[in-house]
């Protein structure tokens, strides 16, 4: 099948769908790869880096949508490239499809195939082509660079031959994929890094990255499982108490970054004029969530805009684009996966098989009919977790307490077991003979330094422990030693035979012993 | 002929030597001299034992240790690495039999002399053994019988515990817990008769009572044993050295042999030692492994949701080569798939590429303490990137790549996840913590406890699937 990528018609847009990289892969497939001449220029790839990747260039539009049988793409396409859909062609785009419900009738009309790679489902193997966590993580590498950019000190604290720099302190609102990524660069830069989220199970992720997670004490919270591993609405409750957290956040916080998304809804508001109006002159704002409306009273898409008391607040919508080279790389790789789960065979034919959970998720249209909608998955995507309590950290007084009555119960058990052992002791030293005694001591003192020996014998050393410990156990040698000079004659077979199998024990204990202890080496 | 000053001071010389030993090993530089404390004590103790007052029968004795010897030497120069369980498990029951047959030897040593002192026929006669229970009081040869009868049953039950433990880590007799019906009350009963017959020896009974209570005694080991699974050998054959150690003493004390009895209560006390720290790892208590079978679980298992996901050595590789730091988490399934030397060789590339390589090893994987130590230190892996479960735990948040060969209850994360486990609560080796997860495993099947393991399903684990050392054979070239 001929594989081929238009440049993109949108405005602005720089990203591309096939990179050289992705397009070498597709090419084992068995497919055939074409590009559209100049497609890849503002994304980094000229027309001759494709050439050289065995990509055919294609002079115009048209003759690329002609050629290929199966067209990929970044946006969706416009009313222009839709019209040039034809039946039995196959497109892969981001379409969003909710939201451009006429569009998807018109290339059902044109009788074409049409793969979403925003539709594709949220599960474990579809991972590698989840275009949307491959873009978001971009976006949120992104608003922190963009941040930065507009942000007049470090964001790293030092101390100084010139005076000492506080850290820059960065909320970032909503952890998905984009958010987590926001927290991890800033982190990276040196900033210290809180996070709030609705779905408290994601309080692991926040911290893993190494952002301190705003905890809100509320009876009902979300369960992310339910929605496919994304937020739903919350409660007017909910929402309030939310706000009175940022609204104690704003005055401190240097850079708010917000990412919170609600599917098929428009971004909640969730940064509020008075919150903007507490922040310190010179603060930024970044607002992932400006295509769908913004999380910021402010934001207007788009564009940069500083408030009254000096906040910028940012309005992008393109931050992906804007790093055309890098999500160019992750896109079409993302699209090549996709690639080769429609063809199983490798065998350079597309084989849509709408059994298969992912492929059924993201196909929108296909053989004249509209399968948007698509039914829920078999796998749900994550498993539910219950979300963890915070264990308070003891103060030093019951810390102190605990350990003194640790202390106390030991001393009782120690105190009790050796009375017990004592009264024991003077009760067989009534019945025992003298010299029983005596061997007594020996042993029982042996038993001690045993104990007090063997607890620190390494661990990786146990094996040999046991098998010198065994060679050692051969002394019962001596035993058969002391009986075989006897005068009856079964004393003394008996006795040769437990010589004969103690010296194996003891020469085979001793050597193994010495193999094993000779091997563990040094780096 | 030696003085007896002489052999008592060569015993006290050997028992300091023994202690240095075993204390040596807290590490393995030490350890390399320690074996030689042990070697040259038991020369000592042995040669002047053997050339002590009132010793003879040397046609017997020196032949019999030349062979034994020759026996020892060729099995340690043989045997694989992978099965030093077996070996130890071997070698203790040797220990169990010899107690049997001193004891036995004492007891009829003991009637030779009552005999005699019956027919008021002079004592002179007797040698060895026999001349110094001659010199004994009524009351001591009452306590000889004791220690006898304590002697006897202890070595039994070590005797065929160890045979049997030989079998199941062998593969020669099936790993499964297997009990006749009656169970425990079988052992039990064998128990109350050994007791009765004790006592029945105790007061004037003949000879045959020790052998019946030798008989039941070996009847208690094999059974006991038997009903106990593969993955709690640590426990027995730990269990098993301690007794072994514990019947010496027995014997040391009918033959008041000082040294017998320091040398059994240092052996005794090691595997004491050693049996309560797999327990504690395995948190359970050691009634329970004894008494086999995991104990009933107080509920459903939670369900688990998710997919297992399998991967190929390519996606592996790529894994590996983009990784800083990654940890290595083996189990039985590497020593089962002889994979060290492979794991060795991938170590070894991983290393020379700059990456940061260490394995956890939780306390009870393998079948036998230390065991995976020790198989890792045979293929050339250096000890000291080998770290033991609470040195490596909090390090797997910060790992890159987790890379688990053929283990499976000690990384199941539903031992702290799911208070309705059948392991909830076991210590276990946190590596679902780490960014990826691969877990290099034969199939599908669960471990030996039979738990679902949570692991598998978990969206940073991908399975690798395929015979441990055939899978990292093909991982190798892939790794730069």
């Amino acid at each position: 099948m001929k594989i081929g990528a238009p440049k993109e018609s949108a405005r602005g847009e720089a990203r591309v769908a096939l990179t050289p990289e992705s397009a070498k892969q597709i090419q084992k497939l068995g497919h055939e790869c074409v590009v559209e001449t100049g497609a890849g220029l503002a994304a980094g790839f000229n027309d001759d880096t494709y050439r050289d990747a065995g990509v055919t260039v294609v002079d115009g539009a048209d003759a690329l949508w002609r050629d290929a049988e199966v067209v990929i793409k970044v946006r969706e396409p416009s009313d222009e490239e839709a019209e040039r859909l034809r039946e039995g062609q196959t497109l892969i785009a981001f379409f969003w499809p909710a939201q451009n419900e006429a569009l998807l009738e018109k290339c059902k009309s044109q009788g074409a195939t049409v793969i979403a790679m925003d539709m594709v489902p949220r599960i474990s193997r579809a991972q590698k082509m989840d275009a949307l966590s491959s873009m978001a993580n971009i976006a949120g590498y992104r608003a922190v660079i963009e941040a930065g950019n507009n942000f007049g000190r470090f964001f790293t604290g030092q101390v100084t031959a010139a005076g000492k720099v506080p850290p820059a302190k960065v909320l970032v609102i909503g952890a998905g994929v984009a958010g987590l990524s926001a927290i991890g660069t800033a982190t990276s830069l040196g900033a210290v890094v809180r996070a709030f989220d609705v779905r408290p199970e994601v309080s692991e992720q926040i911290e893993s990255m190494g952002a301190e997670f705003l905890f809100l004490d509320f009876e009902d919270s979300q369960d992310g499982s339910e929605s496919g591993g994304y937020a739903s609405p919350s409660s007017p409750e909910f929402r309030e108490k939310q706000l009175e957290c940022f609204r104690e956040q704003a005055p401190d916080v240097d850079i708010v970054i917000t990412t919170a998304l609600i599917p098929g809804k428009p971004a909640p508001k969730l940064w509020l004029e008075d919150m903007v109006a507490a922040m310190k002159p010179g603060s930024v704002i970044i607002d992932l969530a400006a295509e769908k409306g913004g999380n910021c009273d402010l934001t207007k898409p788009d564009e940069r805009v500083v408030s009254d008391n000096g906040v910028v607040v940012i309005g992008y919508t393109d931050f992906p684009s804007r790093m055309a080279t890098q999500s160019s790389l992750l896109y079409a790789t993302n699209i090549r996966h996709m690639l080769t789960d429609l063809t199983p065979e490798k065998d350079g034919v597309i084989n849509h098989n709408m059994d298969d959970d992912v492929i059924r998720g993201a196909t929108v249209t296909h053989d004249g009919e509209i399968t948007f909608p698509p039914p829920p998955p078999k796998v749900k995507a994550i498993g539910a977790s219950k979300p963890k309590k915070k264990e308070k950290e003891p103060t030093p007084e019951e810390k102190k307490a605990t350990e003194l009555a640790a202390f106390k119960a030991q001393t009782k058990r120690q105190v009790s077991l050796l009375a017990v052992g004592g009264v024991l002791m003077l009760l067989l030293g009534q019945v025992a003979p003298a010299s029983f005694m005596q061997h007594f001591i020996v042993f029982v003192l042996a038993c001690f330094i045993g104990f007090q020996v063997i607890w620190k014998v390494s661990h990786s050393l146990h094996t040999p422990l046991m098998a010198v410990t065994n060679a050692i156990s051969g002394i019962i040698i001596l035993g058969a030693i002391l009986q075989i000079g006897s005068g009856s004659a079964v004393v003394s077979v008996l006795a040769a035979i437990s010589i004969l199998i103690a010296s194996i024990n003891i020469v085979g204990g001793f050597l193994v012993t010495r193999r094993m202890l000779a091997m563990f080496q040094k780096s | 002929m030696l003085e007896q000053g002489f052999v008592s001071a060569a015993a006290i010389a050997a028992s300091v030597l023994f202690i240095l030993s075993l204390g040596g090993l807290s590490n393995q530089e030490k350890a390399k001299r320690a074996v030689w404390y042990g070697i040259v004590g038991m020369a000592v103790a042995v040669f002047f034992t053997a050339l002590g007052p009132g010793i003879g029968g040397y046609w017997w004795l020196i032949p019999m240790m030349l062979i034994g010897a020759g026996i020892g030497a060729y099995v340690a120069g043989k045997v694989e690495m992978t099965e030093m369980p077996q070996l130890v498990a071997a070698l203790h029951s040797f220990v169990g039999l010899a107690a049997v047959l001193v004891a036995w030897s004492a007891d009829l040593e003991r009637r030779r002399v009552m005999a005699a002192r019956a027919a008021e026929a002079s004592l002179d006669q007797f040698s060895a053994f026999a001349a110094l229970v001659a010199t004994k009081a009524p009351d001591e040869l009452m306590f000889l019988q004791v220690e006898v009868v304590l002697g006897i049953f202890i070595g039994a039950i070590t005797f065929t515990g160890s045979v049997v433990a030989f079998g199941k880590l062998a593969g020669k007799v099936d790993g499964k817990p297997r009990q006749l019906p009656g169970g425990h009350m079988l052992n039990a009963g064998a128990a109350v008769l050994s007791l009765l017959l004790a006592i029945l020896y105790l007061n004037g009974a003949g000879f045959w009572t020790l052998i019946v209570l030798a008989a039941l005694a070996f009847f208690i080991g094999y059974h006991l044993i038997m009903g106990i699974g593969g993955a709690d050998m640590p426990v027995v054959v730990s269990m098993l050295n301690s007794y072994s150690g514990w019947a010496a003493a027995a014997i040391g004390f009918t033959l008041s042999n000082d040294l017998l009895i320091v040398t059994g209560a240092l052996v005794g006390s090691s595997g004491a030692i050693l049996s309560y720290i797999m327990c504690k790892a395995m948190n359970r208590n050691f009634i329970n492994v004894i008494l086999g079978g995991f104990g009933g679980s107080q509920g459903p298992a939670a369900e688990i949701e998710g997919e297992q996901v399998a991967i190929d050595a390519g996606g592996v590789a790529s894994a590996l080569n983009d990784a800083d730091s990654v940890i290595i988490v083996p189990g039985y399934g590497m020593a089962v798939a002889q994979a060290q030397t492979a794991v060795s060789d991938l170590v070894r590339k991983l290393r020379a590429a700059g990456k940061t390589v260490r394995f956890g090893i939780h306390p009870v994987a393998g079948r036998l303490p230390g065991h995976m130590n020790v198989l890792l230190a045979e293929a050339k892996v250096p000890y000291d990137i080998v770290l033991e479960m609470d040195e490596i735990n909090d390090d797997f948040a910060t790992t890159d790549v987790v890379i688990v060969i053929g283990s499976n209850d000690i990384v199941n994360p539903a031992a702290e996840e799911d208070p309705n486990s059948p392991i909830a609560g076991m210590p276990v080796l946190k590596v679902w913590e780490a960014k990826q997860v691969f877990v290099c495993k034969r199939g599908q099947g669960t471990g030996y406890s039979g738990i679902e393991n949570p692991l598998f399903f978990k969206e940073n684990t991908r399975m690798f699937y395929g015979d441990a050392r055939d899978s990292l054979n093909t991982l190798l070239p892939l790794i730069d």
